[in-house]
C-alpha cells in the first residue's frame, strides 16, 4: 500500500512516497508563487520516480507553509508535527528536533509526540534566508559553506542577529582583508547562538536531529554541536523529513480508517 | 463627552458618575508612523499604537486617566500631555496591593473626582449610587456571558460607551460544542481576528486578558453607600480586589493562584504577549513553570499590533492543537 507526503516550504516543495516500510522515492524542487501547481508537479515528479500512478496512492497528506494550497490532500498536518514523526521515524532515539528551513526554524521536543516546541520570530535571523544572505555577499553558493567552513583558520565574530546589519558586518569583514573561511565560520557561529538560545527555551535532550534544508551544511551543524556541547545528527536527507513525517501520518491515518470501518 | 482610560484600575464608576462616557483607548488597525518621532520603538505596540490614534486625531476625548502601572504607561502620560490637546491626569493606583493601601487609594479616588469636576463633570450621592449599581450589573451580565461562550466583539464595544448603552447590549449566547479549551493570558488583545483565528483553529477559550475577564472580574465590598465618602471606600474595595494585574504586588501570589485556578478546565495555557510587555514576560518563566507541574501544556506567543502575519500564529495553533488533541 503507498502513501504520500507532501511539505510546502517556503523555498522548496518535497514529496516522499512510502510502502508499509520504507521510502520507495522522493522529489525536492522549488517553490514557485503558484503553489497549486508547485504541489501538483512535485507529487507527480515523486510518482513517476517510483514507477507508480495516483492512483495507487491510498492517503496524501499535506504539511507546511503552504499546506493549505494542496487541493489533493485529504488533509493538513502542521511542519512541527510531521518534523518530530519523520525525525523520530528514521532516528528512534530522536528527542530534540531542530529544523531550520528557508523563512523559519523551530525546535521541538519529542518523546512519543510532541512534547513542546518554540519557532523563530518573523524576522530572517536563524533562517536559512540569513545563509543566503551572507553568501550571496561573500559570492559563494550556500552549497559551499560546509567546506569552506571546514577550512577556517578562526571564526571573526559578528555582534548582530539582525540581518541586515549582519550582512553589512560581514561586507566590513571583506573590505578589510579577511578571509572568507574565517567569515564564513562566524557567519555559521552567529546562527547557532541564535538557535541554541531558541532551543535552551525548550530544552535540549539527546539525541538532537538537525532536518531541514540547512542540515545539509556541515558548517551549521559544527556550529551547534560546539555551542550546545553536544553531538548532533543529521539524516541521509535531511531536507525531506517534513514531508516524511506527512508520509506517515497519511498511513496511520489509513489504519484508522479502515479500523474503523471494519469495526 | 468621553473621558479616556487605558488602564482596568481606573475606577469607570467615577467618570460615569459626573457625567462623562468612559472611553477605553486601545490601538486599532494604524500601523504606527508619526508617533515613532515621539516614542521609541522598543515601547509594546498598544503605547505607540495609541499614541499614533492620538496623533491622527481619532479620539475625540475630553481627557484622559492614566494609571500607575507599568512604566511605558506612566511615560506614555508625559508624552502625551506635550503633544496632544486633551487633558491628562495621572491616577496613582497603589503598587502594592493590600489593606494598607486602603486609605491611599481612597485619597487617590476623592482626587481623580475633584479632577472630574474641574473638567466639568460634578459627582452627586445619587450619581455615583448609580453607576455603582449599573456597573456591577454590567460586569455580571458579562460574567455570565463569557462563562457560555466569550464575545470579545461586545467587551471591546461595551468599554467605548456609557455603562446605561452598555447594558441594553448584552445578549445570552449559545452554548458551544465541546472543543478542546485553552485559557489565553496576556494584556490587551484588541483584534477580533487574533480570536477568530482561536476558534477558525478548533478551540474553545477563556481568558485572562486585560480586554477580556480582568475588565469585569471583581470581588464586591459589603458597603451601604449614604454618602459620597462611602462611596469612595466602596471603590477602593472593589478594585483592590479586582483581577490580577502582573504590575501590582500582591499577598501570596494572588495573581498567579488566579491564573492555576482559571487554567484547572483547560487542556492548555497560551501566552498571548505583546512585545516588550515586560511585567507580564518577567512572570513568564515561572508561571509556565507552575502550570506545567499541574500538568498544563503551554506555548508562548508573542504578537505586535495591528496583528499582520496572522498565517505564522496560525502555525503555531495549530500545532498546539496537535499537541493537546493527540
Ligand atoms: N546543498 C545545500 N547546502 C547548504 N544549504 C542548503 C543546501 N540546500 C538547501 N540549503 C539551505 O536550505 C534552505 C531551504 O531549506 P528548506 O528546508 O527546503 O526550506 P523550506 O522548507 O522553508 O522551503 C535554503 O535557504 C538553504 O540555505
Amino acid at each position: 500500500m503507498i502513501f504520500a507526503g507532501i511539505d510546502i516550504g517556503s523555498l522548496t516543495s518535497k514529496c516522499v512516497i512510502i510502502d508499509e516500510n520504507k521510502i520507495l522515492a522522493y522529489e525536492i524542487s522549488r517553490v514557485t508563487p503558484k503553489i497549486e501547481d508547485v504541489a501538483e508537479m512535485v507529487y507527480r515528479n515523486a510518482l513517476m520516480k517510483a514507477n507508480l500512478s495516483e492512483k495507487d496512492v491510498k492517503v496524501v497528506i499535506a504539511t507546511g507553509y503552504g499546506r493549505n494550497k494542496v487541493k489533493f490532500a485529504k488533509d493538513r498536518v502542521t511542519e512541527i508535527t510531521c518534523h518530530a514523526l519523520g525525525a523520530k521515524y528514521l532516528i528512534p532515539t530522536t528527542r530534540t528536533v531542530i529544523d531550520i528551513g528557508g523563512q523559519d526554524s523551530k525546535v521541538i521536543a519529542v518523546s512519543n509526540n510532541v512534547e513542546s516546541f518554540v519557532m523563530n520570530d518573523k524576522c530572517a535571523a536563524g533562517t536559512g534566508r540569513f545563509l543566503e544572505v551572507m553568501a550571496s555577499a561573500l559570492g559563494v553558493e550556500v552549497s559551499e559553506l560546509g567546506e569552506l567552513d571546514k577550512k577556517a583558520e578562526k571564526s571573526v565574530s559578528i555582534s548582530s542577529t539582525c540581518t541586515v546589519f549582519a550582512e553589512s558586518e560581514v561586507i566590513s569583514y571583506l573590505a578589510s582583508g579577511e578571509k572568507v573561511e574565517n567569515i564564513v565560520a562566524g557567519v555559521h557561529n552567529a546562527i547557532a547562538s541564535r538557535i541554541a538560545a531558541m532551543a535552551k527555551r525548550v530544552g535540549v535532550k539527546p539525541d538532537v536531529v538537525l532536518t531541514g534544508g540547512v542540515a545539509k551544511n556541515s558548517g551549521v551543524k559544527r556550529a551547534l554541536e560546539k555551542e550546545l556541547g553536544l553531538e548532533i545528527k543529521v539524516p541521509e536527507e535531511p531536507q525531506i523529513i517534513g514531508a516524511l513525517g506527512a508520509a506517515l501520518i497519511a498511513k496511520v491515518r489509513y489504519a484508522d480508517s479502515r479500523g474503523k470501518s471494519e469495526g | 463627552m468621553r473621558v479616556g482610560y487605558f488602564c482596568t484600575f481606573t475606577p469607570k464608576e467615577l467618570i460615569e458618575a459626573a457625567g462623562f462616557s468612559p472611553f477605553r483607548i486601545l490601538a486599532k488597525e494604524s500601523i504606527t508612523g508619526i508617533a515613532n518621532a515621539h516614542i521609541q520603538s522598543y515601547s509594546c505596540s498598544q503605547a505607540r499604537g495609541s499614541l499614533e490614534r492620538a496623533l491622527r486625531a481619532e479620539l475625540q476625548l475630553e481627557g484622559v486617566i492614566f494609571t500607575r502601572s507599568c512604566d511605558t504607561l506612566m511615560r506614555l502620560a508625559d508624552i502625551w500631555e506635550r503633544n496632544t490637546k486633551m487633558r491628562v491626569y495621572n491616577f496613582e493606583f497603589p503598587t502594592r496591593v493590600d489593606e494598607k493601601s486602603k486609605d491611599f487609594l481612597i485619597s487617590e479616588i476623592r482626587d481623580l473626582a475633584t479632577t472630574l469636576k474641574l473638567w466639568g463633570g460634578d459627582i452627586t450621592l445619587q450619581s455615583l449610587k448609580e453607576s455603582i449599581e449599573l456597573y456591577k450589573e454590567l460586569e455580571k451580565k458579562l460574567e455570565e456571558l463569557f462563562s457560555i461562550k466569550p464575545d470579545y466583539e461586545l467587551i471591546l464595544r461595551v468599554q467605548e460607551m456609557s455603562v446605561k448603552e452598555a447594558l441594553k447590549m448584552i445578549k445570552v449566547p449559545q452554548k458551544e460544542r465541546d472543543k478542546p479549551k485553552v485559557l489565553i493570558t496576556g494584556s490587551v488583545c484588541p483584534f477580533l481576528n487574533v480570536f477568530k483565528l482561536f476558534e477558525e483553529v478548533g478551540f474553545a477559550i477563556k481568558d485572562d486578558l486585560c480586554t477580556g475577564t480582568r475588565f469585569f472580574s471583581f470581588k464586591y465590598p459589603e458597603i451601604d453607600i449614604n454618602s459620597i465618602e462611602d462611596g469612595f471606600r466602596y471603590l477602593a474595595e472593589k478594585y483592590l480586589y479586582k483581577a490580577e494585574c502582573p504590575t501590582k504586588h500582591y499577598e501570596r501570589e494572588r495573581r498567579f493562584r488566579r491564573i492555576l485556578e482559571l487554567s484547572k478546565d483547560c487542556n492548555g495555557v497560551i501566552f498571548l504577549l505583546m512585545k516588550f510587555c515586560d511585567p507580564h514576560f518577567f512572570d513568564y518563566p515561572q508561571l509556565k513553570e507552575e502550570l506545567e507541574e499541574m500538568g498544563k501544556k503551554t506555548m508562548l506567543l508573542e504578537i505586535e499590533f495591528p496583528a499582520v502575519s496572522l498565517e505564522q500564529l496560525r502555525t503555531r495553533l495549530e500545532a498546539f492543537y496537535e499537541v493537546i488533541s493527540c
